[in-house]
């Protein structure tokens, strides 16, 4: 740290959200306007430029960070190449900061409620560098955990009261124990990056910002449990974070952090990534670790539970990213610091991914005990063109919607259960009026449907009829009973399934009939759509009231059938009419129905 | 054993018993569809759902979940019968309903589960399945509209066949079962998988529209192929086998069964089925009466005797009442030439055995492979005498993670099965390695010596067998074979395997002599829970040799009868279900044999290549017609129950030859299979311990689960040597055949029709050979001319044909030696 505080500091986020938005390009405009400019000798410093992970406000990427010593960081959002020779120029070599550029009030606003924890290294560090992930506290947590018997580190992480974050909520310390208490040499640790749920991208920050940090929390866990083997099993999805989390491996390999006595604390360590085929349900624990052996990604009947009998047929711990990344930081400070942040039952900060209708999408971290108004409006700016907020859709397709009513709920386990949500893996989909709930619990049926790995019936066939009816319901075809049908089977579904994917995919129907059953009767009665939403229910009518003579409706029709006027409200001629739904997708005022 | 209770009533059950087992245990069933008692826990089919008081809030699958202390369990309520039937309704939207033509109607699980829970209406709808059906095969019919995906075809095929030819694939609705690529099926066709399917999706195509379940009789016997004793549950209709029938609930196999088995039982019904007895009349064969017939075999058999002797040999497919009768008339008739096998390939059991453990038969059975840690299979081939053991081997691997060494001269399929080390040498130096193994177990203090005799001139006899020098001779390094050794001795439970039969006759007597002596050594024999295996390739191997159908006193084995019958020595010669023309070593000297001596009688079931020659022909019956016990290669005796009527006027072996003996005067009589049984109880001491009547379903081991040797007594013997040449030809089993017989099956045709020549991909490379290529195998002073069969389970140099096909003359290159030096060109 000391040697680099004289330097200046350019922090460009490349996440994978940084890197869609053009990073590469930015950090490439950096140095070639270095060089031209021969900055380092003008201002006498050394400029470097730090790969760091995601910041969070990923709307607004690419996301730079400009730190000259002795002055604060200033931050400029969506920076483009064609920026940079001015924030080189102005900011750098005569010191006034590019103020138009700068990200706005709302970026402060984005931090304040946060409570950046496991997010602390990402954005600050390179996320590469090994060098800086130590500078910054890395690997003395574990440090800290070989001064402790095996026995008092599960009991640090009991006391933490850390809960698994992967959705299910599990005290991670008492899951520990049950490894622990499982007879037996060799013992598998996994690390579960299989992160699948729609809008979720958590685990994948955390792999991209703060790789060392992961392996950290796997190497405490390791030294806990005795496993001498782990894996990170992560979907292929991710390039980049395996690419980084790879990179961090063999870094810690060829530095003697893992392998045989790792970093001559006296325990071997080693591990390897798997990387996953793309199925949703691997993953559930034990479709993961079939997964890893080589098996078709299906679930296996619990008991005997991982920690009996896992991967391999040996006793097998398997946790999430997120999980990991909070272990290191309740050795950094202790178990006690950790449990004072959050609430009764869930302790700790909690990363939610927000997607949808939300202005400032991206990834938040916050205290448990937020709630979900803070998280939607006071973080992220609320609802998208100021449209009303109609939905949370908490927990991805085996979570639940939450109407506004439910807003006040604070984001911890046991609130959101009871709300008829659940935390899940953190991702929140944010909807506005203009979302049919219907159709959204069809969107993700349809997702929990082909995702289903076919093994047991209920999930396999049940899924597939409940995706057919709520079909049916959107295209008008609904019958009386249909509601009543729909909540029975989903009972039954959740009953009767075989894993976590069965067990909860009928939630976003449930949560949709139980806050928004209105919405469904509609459908059923009137073969209406309230929220002009579901196509096949559209009249293809103007709205005299709504509609505001811009004379746009016209213009993308293809075959011609609306006619309008300057002044006059379009009409449109329903004869002609193919229903293609280009009109009602152009209205910016509603006014097709 | 853990307590708990089960719909208000008290069980008491082992630990590891599920849910499912222990309600099962006080005669309440729950309903399953994807359970099966041979199959690990599963899980997918939800219907076994229960209530569990210690786990409220969800329902419990009572099929997968371990009992524990205090559990109380409810199997029915109205909960569980909402969710039970709602599983099933949604089963039956998509499924295509198809019962009055589906041939598993009737016995179909799905059926009586949709009756059980009187599953009258659907509230769901859908659209029926329509894919279509896999009728490429001629055996198994997949039709994948039926299916449930219990996912049982696939598991059996995978933990208990280990081929693994099923899988899922695709997800969701869609998903299915399938093979690679989701084409046709192309496997060893066991069968396996129409025996685990609980509807109509798998099915015996032989069977199909050939009768309804309920209108089938079963008849529980004894399969008449291999020596593995497996039950063969026959289902007859109209006095005519129409399939074999899935039995896992008495016998030894567990409802295991190979394609031989399963649909290998076509021949009794066969068209070419002697009916009548023949007659050579002016050279021809032409259709007699039983009287004249076997007037003329009577005074023919009594004439030789008057002059240089006849001779009576036997296949080893003949009940033991059959055996013990056809023995007392070889008495009757004052013959001392009297033999069961050609070539005495037996001779491993009955003089390797004997010399060094003092019996002559397995010492452990079949279960106890299965509990088995270490399992050593001489000779690769065993998969393809045996393959029901082969199943019970790859349980023990995938079940108790046991370690398989094969010691082969070739890749089979036990080289194939999970983690399995093969230990491949020269052809014809397997004996080479069993004398390094016993070195090793010597030199490192691992041999178990107490009260083993020869173990000094054992150890001088074996200092040439150094790791190292037998290393350099068989290509097997001398690690391989170290560590081999030192696990089978360190191993809790051990087994070692070895088939015998006609086309292993080379060096079986030293090989089985080298086994025993490592056995001895390692403290197998004897030992709870470990075995030597010795298994016979036929049906009731062992019971011909329990029975003694070996030359008595100073007569003439096999071999030697046709010895002096090609030198004109021997005036006549009994042929009793045997072929020995198509499957003996050394054909041309049978044929020779066969053409010199002055009466030959056959008594067979076809008009076999032997039969053509005889002078008569004595229509016998098949092991579906008659009644008695085959002993299997682990000593069971088994009851062997007649399904059906015999063709035309063919007699069961024991009655022709009480029949023959009342023409030469004897009082021998076959006073039906309990009373004979009861006589050989009397030569027999080992077959005194149960009554006919008292042979359970289980049947009956004699000498005991472990039988204890008589004897401990290691004994020398010497190498193999290394047999020259560009090419060396070994014989043997091909996994769809068992003798000749099965070449009058279609199922065992159906797969394999034709013989061939096998050999390595690098050996066709450099021939420039195709598969299905004519190939020129030339040795011993013949040529033979088969199709090239390409693939990857020979060395460079090492060809196999398979010894089961008439046609193929196989058997004038083999003249019974362990490995052929043969010439090869396109």
């Amino acid at each position: 740290m000391a040697e680099t505080a004289e330097n200046i500091q350019v922090l460009i986020c490349t996440g994978t959200g940084g890197f869609a938005s053009g990073a590469q390009s930015v950090i490439n405009a950096f140095e070639a306007e270095f060089a031209k400019q021969g900055v380092e000798a003008q201002v006498g410093k050394r400029c470097d430029i730090k790969k760091t992970g995601c910041r969070g406000l990923c709307a607004n990427d690419v996301l730079v960070d400009v730190i000259i010593p002795g002055q604060e960081s200033v931050t400029y959002d969506f920076v483009t190449a064609e920026l940079v020779p001015q924030i080189v120029e102005e900011h750098m070599l005569k010191n006034e900061p590019v103020v138009k550029k700068k990200a706005g009030p709302y970026y402060t606003q984005f931090l304040e409620k946060q409570q950046r924890i496991i997010f602390s290294r990402c954005g600050t560090i390179d996320a590469e560098s090994l060098d800086d992930f130590i500078a910054h506290r890395g690997f003395t947590g574990i440090k800290k955990a070989v001064t402790m018997k095996p026995e008092e580190v599960i009991e640090e992480v009991k006391k933490s009261g850390l809960r698994g974050r992967g959705g299910g909520g599990f005290p991670t310390g008492v899951k520990w124990s049950f490894c622990k208490a499982t007879p037996g040499d060799h013992k598998y640790l996994i690390c579960n990056a299989d992160e699948g749920d729609p809008g979720a991208f958590m685990d994948r920050s955390v792999l991209e910002g703060d790789p060392y940090g992961v392996i950290e929390g796997m190497m405490i866990a390791s030294y806990a449990i005795g496993c001498k083997f782990g894996y990170v099993y992560c979907r292929a999805e991710y390039p980049l974070a395996i690419k980084r989390l790879q990179k961090a491996i063999d870094t810690c390999y060829e530095k003697g952090y893992l392998g045989k006595n790792c970093m001559g604390l006296g325990f071997n360590f080693d591990m390897r990534i798997k990387a996953g085929a793309g199925a949703f349900v691997c993953g559930e624990e034990t479709a993961l670790m079939a997964s890893i052996e080589g098996e078709r990604g299906m679930s296996r009947p619990r008991p005997p539970f991982p920690a009996v009998r896992g991967l391999w047929g040996k006793p097998t711990n398997i946790n999430n990213v997120e999980t990991f990344a909070n272990v290191s930081y309740i050795f950094y400070n202790g178990a006690d610091w950790f449990s004072s942040i959050g609430t009764e039952g869930t302790k700790g900060t909690k990363i939610f991914a927000l997607t949808g209708k939300v202005k400032h999408t991206g990834l938040v971290e916050v205290p448990a005990g937020t709630t979900m108004k803070e998280v939607i409006y006071d973080v992220c700016g609320g609802i998208l063109n100021n449209r009303k907020f109609k939905a949370v859709q908490a927990g991805g397709p085996s979570g639940g919607c939450l109407p506004a009513e439910a807003l006040d709920a604070e984001v911890d386990y046991d609130s959101l259960i009871k709300a008829g949500a659940m935390m899940g893996s953190g991702g929140l989909v944010v909807m506005d009026e203009t979302t049919c709930m219907v159709d959204i619990a069809r969107f993700f049926l349809n997702f929990t449907r082909v995702e289903s790995c076919g093994k047991c019936i209920p999930c396999r066939i049940g899924l597939k009829i409940m995706l057919e009816i709520l079909e049916r319901i959107t295209h008008g075809n609904g019958r009386e009973g249909d509601i009543e049908l729909l909540e029975s089977m989903a009972y039954d579904i959740k009953k009767s399934s075989l894993c976590g994917l069965g067990q909860t995919a009928p939630n976003p129907v449930l949560s949709t009939i139980r806050y928004f059953r209105h919405e469904y009767e509609a459908h059923i009665k009137e073969k209406a759509c309230p929220s002009h939403s579901c196509k096949p229910l559209l009249h293809f009518k103007v709205i005299e009231e709504k509609c505001k003579k811009c004379g746009i409706c016209p213009k993308v029709c293809p075959v011609d059938c609306i006619a309008w006027e300057k002044g006059q409200v379009a009409v449109i001629d329903r004869d002609k009419c193919t229903e293609c739904t280009s009109c009602y997708d152009a209205c910016r005022f509603m006014a097709i129905e | 054993m853990v307590n708990l209770t089960i719909d208000g009533k008290q069980v008491t059950v082992s630990k590891t018993a599920t849910i499912y087992e222990a309600a099962k245990e006080v005669g309440i069933s729950i309903p399953v569809l994807c359970y099966a008692k041979k199959l690990m826990p599963y899980g997918a089919c939800r219907f076994c759902l229960v209530q569990v008081e210690q786990m409220k809030g969800r329902l419990i699958p009572a099929c997968t979940t371990p009992v524990s202390e205090g559990m109380v369990v409810t199997t029915i309520s109205d909960e569980i019968k909402k969710v039970r039937k709602t599983v099933m309704e949604f089963l039956l939207v998509n499924h295509v309903l198809d019962c009055p033509v589906c041939d598993k109607g009737g016995e179909c699980d799905l059926q009586d589960l949709a009756y059980e829970l009187e599953s009258t209406s659907n509230r769901f709808e859908g659209e029926k399945f329509d894919l279509p059906t896999d009728e490429v095969n001629p055996l198994i019919e997949r039709n994948m509209n039926r299916c449930v995906l219990c996912g049982r075809c696939a598991r059996v095929c995978d933990e208990v066949v280990g081929y693994g030819s099923y899988s899922f694939i695709n997800r969701g609705f869609e998903t299915k079962i399938a093979t690679a690529y989701d084409r046709g099926l192309s496997c060893e066709f066991c069968g396996q998988c129409v025996s685990m399917c609980p509807v109509g999706a798998i099915l015996p195509r032989p069977f199909k529209f050939k009768a309804r379940p309920w209108q089938l009789k079963e008849v529980d016997s004894v399969c008449g192929y291999c020596g593995n004793g497996c039950t063969l549950t026959l289902g007859v209709l109209n006095n005519k086998v129409e399939t074999i029938r899935f039995n896992d609930k008495i016998g030894v196999n567990d409802g295991n069964l190979c394609v031989r088995g399963r649909f290998g039982y076509s021949y009794v019904n066969h068209d070419e089925r002697l009916t009548k007895p023949l007659l050579r009349k002016d050279g021809e064969l032409v259709e007699a009466e039983w009287d004249e017939a076997l007037q003329v075999v009577a005074d023919g058999l009594a004439n030789a005797q008057k002059g240089q002797g006849a001779g009576i040999l036997s296949g080893a497919r003949l009940t033991n009442e059959e055996l013990f009768v056809l023995k007392q008339f070889a008495k009757t008739l004052g013959t001392q030439n009297l033999d069961h096998s050609g070539g005495e390939c037996y001779k491993g059991v009955t003089e390797g055995l004997k010399e060094t453990i003092g019996i002559s038969a397995s010492t452990g059975t079949f279960p106890q492979i299965e509990k088995a840690n270490v399992i050593l299979a001489i000779r690769s081939d065993f998969y393809e005498t045996h393959p029901v053991v082969g199943m019970v081997v790859n349980q023990a691997i995938r079940r108790n993670e046991a370690k398989l060494l094969v010691l082969a001269d070739k890749r089979g399929k036990l080289s194939k099965l999970p983690g399995a080390k093969t230990l491949l040498t020269k052809p014809g130096l397997e004996l080479d390695i069993l004398n390094a193994m016993a070195r090793v177990l010597l030199d490192e203090g691992l041999a178990q010596t107490e009260g083993v005799d020869g173990i000094a001139d054992l150890q001088a006899a074996l200092a040439n067998f150094s790791p190292a020098q037998v290393a350099e001779r068989t290509g097997v390094s001398a690690e391989q074979l170290q560590a081999a050794a030192r696990q089978l001795a360190g191993a809790k439970n051990s087994a070692i395997l070895m088939a015998y039969g006609l086309p292993y006759q080379g060096l079986n007597k030293e090989l089985a002599t080298a086994a025993a002596n490592l056995a001895l050594l390692a403290g197998i024999p004897g030992r709870e829970g470990s075995g030597l295996y010795l298994c016979g390739e036929k049906a009731n191997s062992q019971g011909a040799i329990d029975l003694g159908i070996l030359p008595q006193g100073n007569g003439m084995g096999a071999q030697a009868m046709f010895t002096a019958a090609a030198a004109g020595q021997l005036d006549a010669l009994y042929v009793v279900g045997e072929d020995p023309l198509s499957s003996y070593p050394d054909r041309d000297r049978i044929a020779k044999a066969l053409d010199k001596v002055p009466f030959l009688v056959v008594q067979d079931l076809f008009l076999s290549p032997t039969a053509q020659q005889a002078d008569v022909v004595l229509p016998a019956t098949s092991f579906a017609e008659k009644d008695g016990t085959f002993t299997n290669a682990e000593r069971r005796i088994q009851r062997v129950r007649r399904g059906i009527s015999s063709p035309g006027q063919a007699r069961a072996d024991g009655a022709i030859l009480t029949a023959l003996a009342g023409k030469l005067g004897s009082s021998l009589a076959f006073t039906g299979p309990a009373a004979i049984f009861a006589e050989i109880g009397k030569a027999v001491p080992a077959y005194a311990t149960c009554s006919f009547n008292e042979i359970g379903p289980q049947g009956v081991v004699w000498g005991g689960e472990s039988l204890q040797p008589a004897s401990r007594k290691v004994v020398a013997v010497a190498g193999g040597s290394e047999v020259e040449g560009d090419f060396r030809l070994v014989t043997g089993s091909a996994l769809y055949h068992s003798g000749t017989v099965s070449t009058k099956a279609k199922g065992p045709m159906a797969v394999l029709a034709e013989p061939y020549v096998e050999l390595s991909r690098e050996d066709a490379k450099a021939l420039k050979v195709a598969d299905g290529d004519l190939l020129k195998v030339a040795g011993n002073g013949v040529e033979l001319k088969l199709k090239a069969k390409v693939g990857n389970r020979l060395p460079k140099g090492v060809l196999f044909a398979p010894y089961h096909f008439a046609e193929a003359q196989v058997n004038r290159l083999y003249k019974g030696e362990a490995v052929i030096a043969v010439k090869v060109s396109k």
